[in-house]
């Protein structure tokens, strides 16, 4: 299978996961001979409670099941996509049910809701709702903290529990439900004690640090037990600890890898973004890194065919990994976008990448910094060379990107040459 | 669009649910009344009959929950089921873990979301007591 079809192959599998689960579910309690509004009511539960179950799996954050579903970004955005669909299916089901009373006699309508009427079991139901309510309330408020953001966040998994455990009291042992159960209970304690607590993490010690750009710092890392397995364009969610004057936050963020050499030690670039990333910019060497990834496939098939590659700021990392591991094998222009200020802006590897392009004669470097606005993206793509033919890698802000896919795709570059990698895990 | 849909959905629920809750006041009055009166006299027992106008609390049926003394509220009436356990199909502690509660929900949902048979609604009939009173 070729590597595109292998690509599509996978990108299928996490829906079709998530639809394989929510129909086992639905099928296995599929209705017969019920009321219209029961009917509705016990598959929308169903439905509501399969793609819970799915939607915990694709959170879980392992790298060779990432690969496998076609990478973490993917699998992220199925379990939003899950989530949500199970929340709107799990609003129904209640209202379902009040409606078949309705039908029988209206003031039944209240009673199948009241919790004042029921017993814990359905109490189950409705804490389980509550806290799904409240957890995507906190997901889609776009302007709270991470931290908060992430702490609320796990509200959501205390109500996929909640609510799986009303299920299993009010319908007895069975193989299916206990098997959704502990696919759940499974999901969450792998990404609570794995991920999260870090037992899965691979320790690294910082050697070396380096200003490269104003807020942004370059890190070397040095594998202390096994080393990761990187290629050029991937990523790694670090946690960094505590030094000697150095307090780390403990948060496992994302940052592209910008160096890896033939002894499994990397270099990470670190732009001061938020309360983290600012106070990483502070890290000492000796501070101990815990590692997870890596995780993507960006810059994955640069040798096939020429290349442009897209940089604003701090989105050189993947590139600059990739130029200090090989030479170009195709004929390769860079366009370095970046801010210019009093204090130098975000400009990094300048002198590296000039260096770089003396010695790689594939390698065509064009530097362009501006003061305020846009950058001339059209001016800049103009100057490029047989561009239709080229493929297209891109990292920097979602700004630049959101200008410079429309101006590819007039310059006649088809959708599937135009690749880039989301870095937005909320 | 998603969180748009987020909101839309949970304001629509929530303004269901205050429908529902608050169905007495905009319902007209016969209606309800008519509503309520026909599971019991559909039941077409004698003893249904005869205890029409008694009503018991939630708090009272709470108060008979054990294997010989085992009440439960269902769709709005009450049941006495004391004599009735020994004869249930199911593992004991299936249906023990319902006595002095309200019980609609499981009655309705037996086994994969499937209620009752009909003869188990003719059964069922065979031991009411009460109507639930309203909270």
């Amino acid at each position: 299978m070729t590597g595109a079809r292998l690509a599509t192959a996978r990108r299928a599998l996490a829906p079709l996961a998530a639809m394989s689960i929510t129909l086992a579910g639905v099928g296995w309690a599929f209705p017969d001979g019920l009321t219209p509004w029961r009917s509705v009511g016990i598959v929308s539960g169903w439905a509501g409670t399969g793609l819970l179950v799915a939607s915990l799996l694709l959170m879980v954050r392992e790298a060779r099941l990432a690969k496998l579903l076609g990478g973490l970004e993917l699998s992220y955005r199925w379990h939003h996509r899950c989530g949500l669909l199970a929340y709107l299916l799990l609003l129904c089901h209640p209202l379902a049910l009040a409606l078949d009373g309705w039908a029988e006699a209206p003031p039944l309508a209240w009673q199948t809701l009241d919790p004042r009427a029921q017993s814990w079991p359905l109490w189950l139901g409705w804490g389980g709702l509550l806290l799904l309510m409240l957890g995507l309330t906190t997901t889609f408020a776009m302007q709270l903290p991470y931290r908060r953001w992430r702490s609320f966040h796990f509200v959501l998994g205390a109500g996929v529990v909640l609510g799986l455990t009303h299920v299993y009291v009010l319908l007895g042992n069975d193989r299916l439900l206990l098997t959704l159960l502990l696919l759940a209970m499974a999901a969450l304690g792998w990404r609570l004690l794995a991920s999260d607590l870090g037992l899965a993490a691979h320790p690294y010690r910082v050697t070396q640090v380096e200003a490269r750009a104003t807020g942004m710092i370059e890190a070397a890392l040095a594998p202390c037990a096994a080393a990761l397995a990187v290629s050029p364009g991937q990523f790694v969610l670090a946690a960094f600890g505590d030094g000697v004057h150095y307090r780390g936050c403990g948060e496992y963020h994302p940052f592209t890898v910008s160096g890896i050499d033939d002894q499994g030690r990397l270099r990470v670039s670190v732009k001061a973004l938020g309360p983290c990333s600012r106070r990483i910019q502070t890290i000492e060497p000796g501070v101990l890194v815990h590692l997870e990834g890596p995780f993507g496939s960006f810059l994955d098939e640069v040798h096939a065919a020429p290349q442009l590659w897209v940089a604003g700021g701090i989105g050189i990392t993947p590139f600059i990994a990739a130029l200090r591991a090989n030479r170009c094998r195709q004929p390769t222009t860079l366009i370095y976008l970046y801010r210019r200020d009093r204090h130098g802006g975000d400009a990094a590897f300048l002198d590296e990448l000039r260096l770089l392009a003396s010695q790689d004669q594939q390698l065509e470097l064009v530097i362009d910094a501006s003061d305020e606005g846009p950058p001339a993206v059209d001016r800049l793509l103009d100057e490029v060379s047989r561009l239709a033919e080229r493929q297209v890698q891109m990292c920097g802000p979602a700004a630049l990107l959101a200008a410079l896919t429309p101006a590819l795709r007039r310059r006649g570059v088809a959708d599937g040459a135009i690749h880039f990698e989301s870095f937005d895990f909320r | 669009m998603t969180r748009r849909l987020f909101i839309l959905a949970t304001l629509s629920f929530w303004l269901a649910v205050v429908g529902f809750a608050a169905s007495h006041w905009w319902l007209p009055a016969r209606v309800a009344e008519t509503a309520l009166a026909t599971p019991a006299s559909a039941a077409g027992d004698p003893t249904t009959a005869a205890t029409a106008d008694a009503s018991r609390s939630l708090a009272e049926v709470g108060r008979h929950r054990e294997a010989d003394d085992c009440w439960m509220a269902i769709n709005g009436e009450v049941y006495d089921l004391s004599r009735y356990l020994p004869e249930h199909p199911s593992d004991p502690e299936v249906i023990l873990a319902w006595c002095g509660r309200e019980a609609s929900q499981a009655y309705q949902t037996k086994g994969r979301g499937r209620p009752h048979s009909a003869r188990a609604d003719r059964l069922l009939a065979e031991y009411r007591i009460a109507r639930l009173q309203q909270p």
